[in-house]
């Protein structure tokens, strides 16, 4: 048996999938059927059951994951009115000398450790933080700021987390679409949106795509923003996670939210796709030319 | 070629103007104060080294860039300030520019959805284009899969399926192997003759400039050195500059010239002899042979006769050159640090 | 169940609020500890064994504690005088401590362990324990006997008292211009000038606790009938008014005006005020007219590798020089006694969060894992559900 050279070299890779990713996703999964045996045990699966999902899907639970995901859709929507938009900007309109430095203060919030920027923002946001205060004294606010421990806090806290996971990525996307396809475009004809919508952002999306699930995951597994800007209206379903991890110690049903979670997310990825196929398709189809045989 | 074309256009449909142009790059006048006027119908090229402004001048006809001075004119209107998209000009891009995502019927439809053109009118058009560049069978192709040559075609179809008025070329040639670019020079021009559309053609290779051209501007610095016909440019370059980059010139002092092909050589000693040295090297060219000479002070001339009547000289031999006075070419601007092609580099080919 | 542990790993404040809700203790204290049966246990038997106890003090000792809970110059005093190296690991609830043991069967290799009082019972039952030995112990003469012969452990065989502390509420005195004393006041302050900007303890028990004590029922009841009506309340009444659970309010919450209204235990209360900017606006008042007794216990466990370093170190704790630094480091009462004159002498601040009358410690119940702890831990949720909504 002759192994062909290119699946050797996979090989490393394929390995490292399959210990570093399927594995903890299948035990997670197989610790989902089980039971937490009492207070001396985190798991048990001598019986296998599904009382566990019944668990995770009770209507008090279900809030925090409808919470979850109108935060995880609209952050990474947000992420992207503001991330597309501004790394177009960077890559297409911004004079190539400014580029270093523009990535570079995308880049500079990432030098901070994720939990003390967060932090920073509990800090600025509260009712007596300095923000209240400049906005009180310029009579632009009455009274305190009350914006931590809401939704919005977390929307917000978000955002500004995963904004550069949006932008530079998408930087990429823009980049690496040859600028003389504009000049064609525009010497065809084109204005500078037809040539945006025909020509810059077809050959972007794929990049766009990636850029937009690489912010929709982990927001959607945030377990950070939530707990220090959250408060009782703004909790998230890896809160439910950790808790029954750690402090619970019941891995079978934080293993069952956490199954549950991940379904959502690529529940919603799919629907998120098929629905911009769905909107796409027609004017992609009104702009087709098929000749067929001469 | 003073075509003028159709539809009850100005008198100058198809012509170009440029007056007093100049566009700076920083500290660079990329173009400068440059005066070009484009007959309707005629193929016209920018010839020049890589940095002489003839890429910037073909910009600024499209309309990428837009001047610091002076004025664009198209078919006699103004156009200054106007994006590409309003002009009447289309572009053959030096790397094609093919959208990549669409189909070869989709890129050369492209322009014509954009005017909103009727879906049959544009289905007409673009298998009559496609036709035209003998594309017509790679129709629902994507560009990525066809070679050079055949994305070349479909680049020029693209540009040409919107009977522009003005077509500029940035040298489109340039990607191609050397046999298929004599066939596409060969093809250009024959479109070109039967469209009767003004080709402004941007290309820093001599031969293409000279086989294509109604009239060649050879640019220099940001300006224009000569225009004129290709074989006055040839033969009467203006200035050293010109006859050093438009084929290859024997330098007698700072100031005179002499062509390779213009000097007759012998072994034996001939009325009118100039020079006497020894073979150095001796290349066959196919129909010619070029031999380059050693002369007695260090010189070197380089000697380019027919293959037909090219005499028998071996390596080493004692040879006599001779010319005519007539032939001889002076210049007021003198041999400087600028001229290109040094003489012994054109000699050494196998 | 509680203690006030100090977070002195960064310097700077603003990230103290959610490493303390991270690293300290009492997470999460009850969840699924109704779901606890002695017939699962009965595999857990630890089979590692400990040297002999000769009072020979090893070269080692491990403690498997609260983050943050035991005071640095205590740890450092102990080192020197014995040549000992401690090493310190910490847990986020008794849950998380307990199943570590019981999964390692007696090798997890610590030597002191600091579970709360209620869970004490089940540990000695399923063998994680290992019985003290009072000869190596001698400064236990020096506890206070009310803090001694706890009921989880009657003759103190396999614990002793580490600190104990109570639960009460801090407002805004610019915000809550009346007076409050008792927990009828605070959910009243809660549905009104307090409403969406009160915090409650992040801890099953601690959100049905208020009911039970202001109405004058057993904190431990397992009436059904009773358990509805807290249910009813806390879903009904207090829930819509809640901005967050925080069960350390002290870190973020007071300092930086977070919120006008906090449930919050005693130690951290205090803490909170003394890094407040404006410490006179705050008030604190115990819960009334009745309230909980916490209690954290040292206790040693089976297979403890080092158990004559363990000895030696809780009897140092209780030591009364050592047992105020304790206190001066986490805030809470070390039930050593005469500690709160010695606190007194000493100038420490806000000692009347630290130490209670003997009338207001008459008011305060000490929590019991009975078989309405999942109840318990199902209105927690639900009251969550109604404050994210």
């Amino acid at each position: 048996m002759r192994a062909r050279p290119g699946f050797l070299l996979a090989l490393p890779a394929w390995l490292w999938l399959v210990v570093f990713f399927v594995v903890p996703v299948l035990q997670v999964v197989w610790f989902s059927f089980g039971r937490k045996p009492g207070i001396f045990g985190t798991h048990d699966n001598s019986v296998l059951t599904l009382d566990r999902y019944a668990e995770a899907l009770d209507p008090t639970f279900g809030t925090v994951f409808l919470n979850t995901l109108w935060i995880g859709v609209a952050g990474t929507a947000l992420c992207a009115l503001i991330g597309i938009p501004t790394a177009y900007w960077m890559a297409v309109k911004a004079k190539p000398q400014w580029r270093g430095l523009l990535i570079a203060l995308v880049m500079i919030p990432y030098w901070t450790n994720f939990l003390v920027r967060t932090i920073g923002w509990q800090v600025v946001l509260a009712p007596e933080g300095w923000l209240s205060t400049a906005l009180g004294a310029l009579g632009i606010l009455d009274g305190p700021l009350e914006v931590l421990n809401t939704r919005g806090a977390v929307l917000f806290g978000v955002v500004y987390n995963y904004l550069p996971l949006m932008i530079l990525p998408a930087f990429v996307a823009f980049d690496r679409v040859d600028p003389t396809l504009r000049e064609a475009s525009r010497d065809l004809g084109a204005g500078r949106w037809r040539t945006l919508f025909r020509v810059t952002l077809p050959l972007a999306a794929p990049g766009l795509f990636a850029a937009v699930i690489l912010v929709f995951i982990p927001l959607m597994g945030d377990y950070i923003t939530p707990s220090v800007l959250g408060g009782a209206a703004g909790s998230m379903v890896a809160q439910l996670v950790a808790v029954q991890f750690q402090a619970g110690q019941n891995w079978a049903l934080g293993s069952a939210i956490a199954v549950i979670l991940i379904l959502a997310i690529v529940a919603t990825a799919a629907l998120g796709y098929a629905l911009f196929r769905l909107v796409a398709l027609p004017f992609a189809a009104a702009r087709r030319v098929k000749l067929g045989a001469p | 070629m003073q075509d003028t074309t159709s539809s009850g256009a100005p008198d100058r449909h198809g012509a170009v103007d440029l007056l007093g142009v100049s566009r700076r790059f920083g500290d660079t006048l990329a173009v400068d104060a440059l005066e070009l006027h484009v007959e309707p119908g005629e193929f016209l090229s920018l010839l020049g080294p890589s940095g002489c402004g003839k890429t910037t001048t073909l910009r600024l006809i499209a309309g990428f860039e837009q001047p610091d001075a002076g004025e664009v004119r198209i078919s006699g209107r103004p156009v200054t300030g106007l994006p590409p998209y309003r002009r009447d000009v289309n572009t053959v891009f030096q790397a094609y520019a093919l959208f990549p995502h669409l189909s070869v019927a989709e890129n050369v439809a492209y322009g014509l959805q954009q005017k909103r053109v009727g879906r049959t009118e544009v289905r007409e058009r673009v298998a009559d284009a496609l036709s035209m560049v003998q594309m017509r069978e790679h129709a629902d192709r994507k560009p990525t899969k066809l070679s050079g040559g055949q994305q070349q075609r479909v680049a020029l179809a693209r540009a040409l399926v919107n009977r522009p008025s003005v077509l500029l070329l940035d040298e489109p040639l340039g990607a191609l192997d050397r046999q298929l670019r004599e066939e596409m020079q060969l093809e250009l021009k024959l479109l070109q003759e039967r469209l009767g559309t003004t080709f402004v053609f941007v290309t820093h290779d001599q031969g293409e400039a000279l086989a294509m051209s109604d009239r060649v501007a050879v640019m220099r610095a940001g300006r224009i050195e000569q225009l004129d016909a290709p074989r006055a440019i040839y033969d009467a370059p203006a200035s050293a500059y010109v006859a050093a980059f438009v084929g290859q010139q024997n330098f007698l002092d700072a100031h005179t010239a002499i062509r390779p092909e213009a000097i007759a050589i012998g072994a034996d000693p001939m009325p009118g002899e100039k020079a006497a040295g020894t073979v150095l090297a001796i290349a066959h060219l196919g129909e010619v042979t070029q031999f380059l000479v050693g002369l007695a002070d260090d010189r070197r001339l380089l000697v380019r006769r027919p293959s037909r009547d090219a005499p028998e000289l071996g390596l080493g031999r004692a040879v006599h050159c001779a010319w005519d006075e007539a032939d001889l070419l002076h210049f007021a601007d003198g041999a400087g640090a600028a001229i290109p092609a040094p003489l012994l580099d054109t000699a050494t080919a196998p | 169940m509680t203690d006030e542990p100090r977070l002195r790993i960064l310097s700077s404040r603003a990230a103290a609020p959610y490493l303390r809700a991270q690293l300290t203790r009492r997470g999460f204290l009850g969840v699924s500890v109704g779901a606890a049966s002695a017939a699962a246990l009965a595999a857990c038997a630890p089979t590692g064994s400990s040297p002999e106890l000769d009072g020979t003090v090893e070269s080692a000792l491990s403690i498997y504690t609260w983050a943050d809970y035991e005071a640095p110059d205590v740890i450092q005093a102990f080192q020197d005088a014995n040549g000992t190296t401690i090493t310190l690991d910490s847990f986020n609830s008794n849950e998380e401590m307990i199943a570590k043991l019981a999964a390692a069967k007696g090798t997890a290799g610590y030597d002191i362990v600091v579970p709360t009082g209620p869970f004490i019972p089940g540990m000695v039952e399923n063998g994680l324990l290992m019985k003290l030995d009072m000869d190596l112990i001698p400064n236990f003469a020096n506890l206070d006997p009310q803090f001694a012969s706890q009921v989880w452990d009657p003759d103190n065989e396999y614990s002793i008292c580490k600190d104990w502390g109570t639960t009460g509420f801090v407002y805004d005195t610019t915000v809550i211009t009346r007076d409050l004393a008792t927990w009828d006041d605070f959910l009243d302050a809660a549905q009104n000038e307090a409403s969406g900007k009160m915090s409650m303890l992040d801890d099953p028990a601690e959100i049905t606790g208020p009911y039970f004590w202001s109405h004058g029922i057993d904190w431990n009841t397992t009436d059904e009938g009773e358990l509805d009506a807290a249910e009813n309340w806390a879903v009904e009444e207090l829930a819509p008014h809640i901005a967050a659970f925080d069960s350390y309010p002290g870190g973020g919450g007071i300092p930086q005006s977070l919120y006008v209204l906090m449930q919050v235990w005693n130690g951290d209360a205090r803490f909170g005020i003394m890094s407040s900017e404006e410490p006179d606006k705050w008030k604190w008042v115990l819960g009334s007219p009745a309230t909980e007794l916490w209690m954290d216990t040292y206790a040693i466990p089976t297979g403890a590798p080092h158990p004559n370093a363990a000895h030696a170190f809780i009897n140092a704790v209780l030591d009364p020089d050592n047992s105020l630094l304790e206190l001066d480091w986490n805030g809470y009462n070390t039930g050593v006694a005469d500690i709160e004159q010695a606190a007194a002498d000493e100038g420490l601040e806000l000692l009347d969060m630290v130490f209670f009358t003997p009338e207001q410690v008459a008011t305060m119940q000490t929590g019991v894992v009975t078989d309405a702890q999942q109840r318990i831990v199902d209105i927690y949720n639900k009251v969550k559900a109604a404050a994210g909504q």
